[in-house]
């Protein structure tokens, strides 16, 4: 809960990971060279006194995720994404399995997201419907460039995807959390290619498509898309990290986004331990669109808007009454804790 | 100018010649030149054999964008007076020895990655000379608009009512007044990228045309420039995340 001039606010970060990148988990040099890239992320934008040591960013651990997003973050909840690489990682980054132990732990602070790989095809049907019957599963997280014995990457519009949305849809499980890239091995096409979330959201108008890092590198064609249609949602979570260092390219950023989507279908996300949600939301709770952009665009970034982006859109995606919840999380031992301390 | 790059030169060639070359080498996802971006760590060259390194933002940065940026190097730097051959290398990257080893032979992409790549990166190359078009042409309309013109004055401009003053950029307005619109750089950017892409460049062709060479009228114009400053934007934020991390990733070294 972000508190300001009595105004209490409910956040849910929309992107966040719980992995582990420790050197004897690493596979081979790409686990290596996965990891230093998101360090490079981390060091490139995060303000000076936010910067980690390497060795804590291989392996943060439990108290110090909780710490960070709840007792520091202001996070009310986390929707903890999976991503598997396998390839790269002997145990995986972090799997839904890793990611379930402290879903059960603290079941109203998280939203775990499971995933597939329609290149699995038929087995793999069975195989996802089996981890929506284990886990709690309540959205998926899709990878598009992992590798996959051989396979540089798929798209979301091959035939085998869409029997994978059928069944999603059926489950009931609607979220769908798209990463597109980064491109990994030497594709003609492009892997950050977003033409593909455009087939597949008109085909699958039951299920929400949430664009995680809104399509960067590809921020126009994403926005042609997402204007277009009415299940396709912005993630913020890697432009959100501009608000540091470079403040009035991030304004023009979200001046760009409410124009041709709109404060209804923003999300924000950390993309934690990239960046963690403090400093993040501090500093978005202190924006204010400079009065050139306002202008130029014709819109703002309100309060109003601030609370549907840091919160309450994604709350509605994942049918979150968000009375009812803010009551069960000042029960848990984390709400609990934070009372105390307040 | 550019210190940051490490050189071992003999002092017969002209740096100068080399650097002009690599200016002319593009990221092409940025639009930027990779010299401007930071990408060339180092350049020497020993009896007519230059081996130029690269160093990309990101030990992941998209193998067939890097290897355009390989080919281009090798390409404009051959036509440097007193070289006979160059190589490229590229530091700390995941595909740095295939690309190495087709580059350097003058293979092309798909050439080198026979199994990746089912046809040349031309469409891809294409879609980006696209956007860079795109935002050198917004540069210029908001230059104009910035000069006060209306939609309606742009729409009736043609490329021989610009013209450049040294480093200054003139048009003759509709009242036959001359206005000026700013940096040379931005109306001869944009112009370069007209020609490559083969659009009409006659003295007597408007000066706004969309990508399919047509014109645009004032009524177009004003959702145009919405359009056109988003793809600005989305160039522009790539350029910094990639220029942020690089620094980030040369501290480290």
């Amino acid at each position: 809960m972000y508190r300001e001039n009595g105004d209490e606010i409910f956040v849910v970060d929309g992107h966040m990971h719980f992995w582990d990148a420790n050197p004897e988990n690493w596979r081979n040099e790409y686990g290596e060279g996965w990891i230093r890239c998101f360090y490079d992320f981390h060091t490139a934008l995060s303000p000076e006194e936010y910067v980690w040591p390497f060795e804590k960013y291989c392996k943060y651990g439990e108290e110090t995720l909780i710490n960070d997003l709840f007792s520091e973050g202001y996070v009310d909840i986390a929707i903890l994404n999976s991503t598997y690489l396998y390839e790269f990682y002997k145990n995986g980054f972090n799997t839904h399995q890793q990611n379930n132990v402290i879903k059960a732990k603290y079941p109203d602070r998280f939203i775990l997201c499971g995933s597939f790989d329609p290149r699995a095809e038929e087995a793999g049907l069975d195989t996802f419907r089996q981890m929506v019957e284990d886990y709690p599963i309540q959205g998926i997280k899709l990878y598009t460039a992992e590798w996959r014995n051989g396979s540089k990457g798929w798209r979301l519009n091959d035939p085998w995807a869409y029997k994978y949305f059928e069944l999603a849809g059926e489950l009931g499980v609607k979220n769908v959390h798209v990463h597109k890239g980064p491109t990994v091995y030497p594709l003609n096409r492009d892997a950050f290619d977003v033409a593909d979330v455009d087939y597949a959201a008109t085909d699958f108008p039951n299920l929400n498509f949430i664009v995680e890092h809104i399509g960067l590198p590809r921020l126009d064609d994403f926005c042609w898309i997402a204007t277009q249609e009415k299940n396709v949602y912005a993630g913020m979570s890697v432009a959100m990290a501009f608000i540091h260092s470079r403040p009035k390219y991030f304004a023009e950023i979200v001046a760009n986004l409410l124009f041709w989507l709109g404060e209804d279908k923003m999300i924000f996300g950390s993309d934690y331990a990239i960046w963690t949600p403090k400093w993040l939301i501090e500093k978005f709770m202190a924006l204010e669109l400079p009065d050139d952009i306002k202008e130029e665009y014709g819109v703002d970034l309100t309060l109003e808007a601030k609370r549907k982006v840091l919160g309450e859109n994604a709350a509605r995606l994942y049918g979150i009454d968000l009375p009812t919840h803010r009551e069960k999380l000042s029960q848990d031992e984390i709400g609990v804790k934070l009372a105390q301390g307040a | 100018m550019y210190d940051d790059v490490r050189l071992a030169l003999p002092d017969t060639l002209d740096r100068e010649a080399i650097f002009k070359r690599l200016e002319k080498v593009l990221d092409p996802e940025l639009d930027e030149s990779i010299l401007g971006l930071g990408f060339v760590k180092s350049i020497e060259v020993e009896n007519g054999h230059l081996t130029i390194e690269l160093h990309l933002p990101t030990y992941w940065c998209a193998p067939n964008f890097s290897y355009m940026m390989a080919e281009d190097t090798r390409r404009e730097l051959l036509t440097v007076g007193g070289l006979h051959d160059v190589t490229v290398r590229l530091k700390d990257h995941f595909a740095a020895r295939a690309i190495e080893a087709g580059v350097n032979v003058g293979k092309s992409f798909s050439e080198a990655f026979p199994d990746e790549a089912s046809e040349n990166l031309c469409q891809l190359s294409d879609l980006f000379l696209r956007k860079g078009y795109i935002r050198r042409q917004e540069r210029l309309l908001q230059n104009l608009k910035n000069a006060g013109l209306s939609f309606e004055e742009i729409a009736t401009r043609c490329i021989g009512d610009v013209y450049f003053e040294d480093e200054s950029c003139q048009i003759r307005r509709n009242n036959g007044q001359i206005g000026n619109i700013g940096a040379a750089e931005v109306a001869r950017q944009y112009f370069q990228r007209r020609a490559e892409m083969d659009l009409d460049c006659s003295p007597t062709a408007p000066l706004i045309i969309d990508l399919r060479g047509r014109e645009v009228t004032a009524e177009q114009l004003e959702k145009y420039l919405i359009r056109a400053r988003t793809v600005r934007v989305s160039l522009q934020a790539n350029g910094l995340f990639c220029t942020a991390v690089l620094a980030a990733r040369k501290g480290k070294n």
